[in-house]
């Protein structure tokens, strides 16, 4: 399940961003949706920045994810205003708390999806060479970019059949949770990235020479628009500190 | 440096794997913090738990360098998931003395490793940084989450913590990497994994 909804596909894509203003994108949403950082003017800009995501997606032709994230968002949000009023106690805290909650991270959470759904590693790995990064840094991180999707992958795998054998939370056999879950967890990743590290070295990863990719990435006309975007925050902080 | 002491393709690749093991755990378990006397408790679990993929991790190091990089890119990821830019330095900084620590014991002293890992744990702090350092800002960019949550989460986090949290960290590291060996020996090498 995991794989077909994470695991970029070439064909049928849409617009097509260059991977590195996916990566300007998803930090800006670290820095300013999750972190809360530079002051009232730029945290005015939040509805906008949890908009992208949902142009994004849409723009990618993720039909089914855009909506969704599109539905829960706004009845988070507005059920965070909503319930604020009319609620009291335990309830209320429940509600804020769970509301607030789904609307911080969502965003973040598509966009990190966005990311990984639309760029395959061959691309990633480009950009970062163009970044001009280390090989040390830019292989485990590729290697993860990968590797992501099967963990999630197996981990549900695994939930499931241990669900079947009680192993659960509320289940008879609760205490067992962790061994349960992680060991199978880690020896299935382990054999799979076994595999996966001797195919990668076929393909000459890692190896004395530079390695050549034929991904055609490179900054266009869309790519010109999101990062003027993306930079407005940082002018607007700019001013803020300098006092204006 | 001779050939064999040089990082290679399959230990970059090694290092991306755990990671992405250890950041997926990570997550679930960060994914508790939301109730608020969880939060604290992080800097127990975290490192309890994340000690089962690190002592796996630290069977197939053998060379300097693969702690440093394993611990700067989750300081990464914990950046990009919102815990601001500490966890990233404080990556770089502990993952750093982790290796030096890992490497007096030539990779492969029992003492040593389980040290290590205890050490590598202290980036956990950096995750509540902020909340002391900017205590108001940070409350500020909470409040979202219900008046509750912040009153709560003030009452527990107070300056006294932070040495708490140091020592909990480090100490439950430790314990998390002795939990990762009998694992090992229950499991792993049993089943020619090691």
């Amino acid at each position: 399940m995991g794989r077909s909804i994470l695991q970029a596909s070439v064909t049928d894509r849409g617009l097509v961003l260059d991977p590195r203003t996916k990566i300007l994108l998803l930090l800006n949403m670290a820095i300013f949706v999750l972190g809360s950082a530079g002051g009232g003017r730029v945290q005015a800009l939040t509805p906008l920045f949890c908009a992208m995501p949902a142009v994004l997606l849409l723009s990618a032709k993720k039909w089914r994810t855009a909506i969704t994230y599109i539905i829960l968002f706004s009845v988070s949000y507005v059920g965070y205003a909503v319930f604020g009023d009319i609620t009291t106690g335990f309830l209320h805290y429940f509600l804020l708390s769970c509301c607030g909650i789904l609307a911080r991270f969502l965003p973040s959470i598509m966009m990190g999806g966005y990311l990984v759904s639309t760029t395959t590693v061959s691309e990633f790995t480009a950009a970062m060479l163009k970044m001009k990064l280390s090989e040390k840094i830019i292989i485990p991180l590729s290697v993860m970019f990968r590797f992501f999707p099967t963990v999630f992958d197996e981990a549900a795998s695994i939930n499931a059949a241990m669900k079947m054998r009680g192993i659960h939370l509320g289940g008879k056999n609760a205490g067992k949770i962790l061994e349960y879950r992680i060991v199978p967890l880690m020896t299935c990743c382990v054999k799979i990235g076994e595999e996966l590290s001797a195919a990668a070295l076929t393909r000459g990863l890692g190896g004395e020479v530079r390695r050549t990719n034929i991904c055609n990435i490179g900054f266009k006309v869309q790519d010109f628009i999101f990062i003027t975007v993306s930079i407005v925050p940082y002018v607007l902080w700019i001013l803020d500190i300098v006092g204006i | 440096m001779n050939n064999d002491n040089k990082i290679k393709g399959k230990d970059l690749i090694n290092i991306g794997i755990y990671a992405a093991i250890y950041c997926v755990i990570m997550t679930c378990i960060a994914m508790l913090g939301y109730i608020p006397i969880m939060m604290p408790l992080l800097a127990v679990f975290c490192p309890l738990i994340g000690g089962i993929p690190m002592m796996l991790f630290y069977t197939k190091t053998k060379k300097f360098g693969m702690i440093t990089i394993m611990s700067v890119i989750i300081g990464i990821y914990l950046w990009v998931t919102g815990m601001g830019i500490y966890p990233a330095i404080f990556g770089v900084v502990f993952g750093f003395l982790a290796d030096l620590v890992a490497k007096s014991g030539g990779y492969k002293s029992f003492a040593k490793t389980v040290l290590s890992y205890g050490v590598m744990c202290l980036m956990i702090f950096g995750n509540y940084l902020p909340l002391f350092i900017d205590r108001e800002g940070y409350f500020a960019s909470r409040e979202k989450f219900g008046q509750e949550y912040v009153d709560t989460l003030g009452g527990i986090m107070q300056n006294w913590m932070i040495p708490v949290l140091i020592i909990a960290s480090f100490v439950f590291g430790v314990l998390g990497a002795l939990l990762g060996k009998a694992l090992l020996k229950k499991h792993f090498i049993k089943a020619g994994i090691v």
